[in-house]
């Protein structure tokens, strides 16, 4: 009875979370980053926009760092402050580490505009300068009712701004970041990677026998490699050698103490498997093409900096 | 024998970083970075009152308690360590959030003065201070937000049913966050405003 205690803790506050997650104020959602110019209130015309993102592009080949315009109609019930941290935080807008992204969000309705700066300008566009280029640039043609001229003459500004600053110099082709866990994970001089497959091998083959489980763990070990790399010589190769050291595993160790099985065991997967990872440093080019057609954030955080202002 | 053996040491790690050993690492550290921002972007703020004071001074001489408010707040928040062992000492934690709250309140004091001047208010250098300030209020929000998500993973994470008999073990407690309470001191931030009908300021807390 104690036992079942702790057990309906758990559940309930599973319960809480999820009542207190479904529960969240109904804000207005961020929309999906289908360019760098996101236009809710058809303000701005298709050439406008074909325009500035034009302009925008040529300053992430230039410099690498990433400019969006986001223009909604409200952020009711949220300030524009909280409405445009958290578009920055869900497009990650600008480099990944370099965080050289910058936002400049128009709440048209609520006649408030912001421009949200990731920590990597923080240095160059401060808040100060923020501030200046909305109060000088961009307030005094919304004013008049010009808002594509505001939002153009604008950018001009936060571009020369962002000139003005060096920056490390864009990389010509990204690679792929989603598989940096596995593929540090398959990295054969990864304690936890010899820690894992031997223990693995060690259970499939109590499990299943020597010849079986053998054959099992190098398959799960090169599918592994497969799914992370691409290839499949490469993953073949690994599976080769797992399922070679499970097999042998345990008859090398027959004759000599437990506590050097695993050293022996262990030795034998790096040496053997070392060559097959070097010659996998060809999957970053055989990766992701990278296609500049479709714009989306690099993975650029951001912490608050900025300026808001209003007409 | 051997074989079983190595089997149990095995089980032994893997349900070791099941019950959540690792998780628990990994929020604790994620706390302490997000605490850090919390208190840079404060030390931030403390770093702009002496320039703001002075600022003001200039021009509003005779508001001396205000600007002796604010800078005795300031040197209240100072004298205060923010090590992340605040953390796990609930009181420090109160005396820290306290003594920004009243700067917070000391500085929001000082703006409602600042309203009677207009030549301060249409100062290039006290406006610049002015978004510096704004900016940094607004880091501070991010920040505490951050931090509050972050204290609830953890703390979530160590009272959820096998983390917790982990969390008992090796003794790790929950988390102080920002409370109701603290809210309510706090939430008077510094009122920013250069509209030509000024807004009325709701009135200083205490």
């Amino acid at each position: 009875m104690s036992a079942a205690r702790p057990l309906i803790l758990a559940l309930l506050l599973c319960w809480a979370q999820l009542v207190l997650t479904t529960s969240a104020r109904a804000d207005v959602a961020v929309p999906p980053l289908t360019g760098r110019v996101v236009d809710l209130t058809g303000t701005l015309s298709s050439s406008d926009i074909a325009a500035q993102s034009a302009r925008l592009q040529d300053l992430q080949r230039r410099k690498g760092s990433q400019i969006a315009v986001l223009i909604v109609p409200t952020t009711e019930p949220e300030t524009i402050e909280q409405f445009s941290i958290r578009a920055a935080e869900t497009w990650k807008i600008g480099r990944k580490k370099i965080d050289d992204g910058a936002l400049l969000v128009v709440a048209k309705n609520d006649r408030k505009l912001r421009i949200e700066v990731g920590y990597g300008l923080e240095g160059a566009l401060t808040d100060v300068t923020a501030r200046r280029i909305i109060d000088e640039t961009i307030v005094p043609r919304f004013k008049s009712g010009d808002f594509s001229g505001g939002i153009a003459a604008g950018i001009t500004r936060m571009i020369g701004v962002i000139d003005g600053e060096p920056l490390p110099v864009p990389a010509p082709e990204v690679s792929h970041e989603s598989n940096d866990l596995l593929l540090s994970f398959l990295n054969p001089l990864n304690p936890f990677t010899l820690f894992f497959v031997f223990a693995v091998g060690a259970i499939s083959r109590g499990l299943l026998g020597r010849l079986i489980g053998s054959v099992v763990t190098g398959g799960v070990m090169g599918a592994l490699a497969w799914y992370a790399l691409g290839s499949i010589g490469i993953a073949a190769l690994a599976g080769a050698v797992v399922s070679a050291i499970t097999f042998f595993a345990d008859s090398l160790s027959a004759a000599n103490q437990n506590y050097q099985r695993s050293h022996r065991g262990s030795g034998g997967w790096s040496s053997g498997s070392s060559s097959g990872w070097s010659g996998g440093g060809g999957w970053s080019s055989g990766g992701s093409s990278s296609s500049d057609s479709g714009f989306s954030g690099g993975g650029g955080s951001f912490g608050g900096g900025g300026a808001s202002g209003s007409w | 024998m051997r074989k079983f053996l190595t089997v149990l040491a095995t089980l032994a790690t893997l349900s070791l970083t099941n019950c959540g050993y690792n998780a628990i690492q990994t929020n604790d550290e994620q706390v302490k970075a997000n605490w850090s921002e919390v208190v840079n972007q404060y030390q931030r703020r403390s770093d702009l009152v002496p320039n703001l004071v002075n600022s003001v001074k200039g021009f509003a001489q005779q508001e001396k308690d205000v600007l002796l408010g604010v800078t005795n707040a300031r040197a209240k928040v100072g004298s205060i360590q923010a090590t992340p062992e605040v953390l796990n000492d609930p009181a420090a934690f109160q005396k820290f959030q306290q003594a920004q709250g009243e700067l917070s309140s000391a500085l929001s004091r000082l703006l409602v003065v600042t309203e009677n001047y207009p030549t301060l208010k249409s100062d290039a250098l006290f406006r610049d201070l002015m978004s510096q300030l704004e900016g940094t209020e607004n880091r501070i929000t991010v920040a505490r937000n951050r931090y509050i998500k972050s204290v609830q993973d953890y703390n979530v994470g160590i009272r959820t049913f096998p983390n917790n008999l982990t969390a008992m073990v090796f003794g790790y407690k929950e988390k102080p966050n920002f409370t109701v309470d603290n809210e309510k001191a706090i939430s008077t931030a510094p009122k920013v405003d250069f509209n030509a009908t000024p807004t009325p300021t709701p009135a200083p807390a205490k």
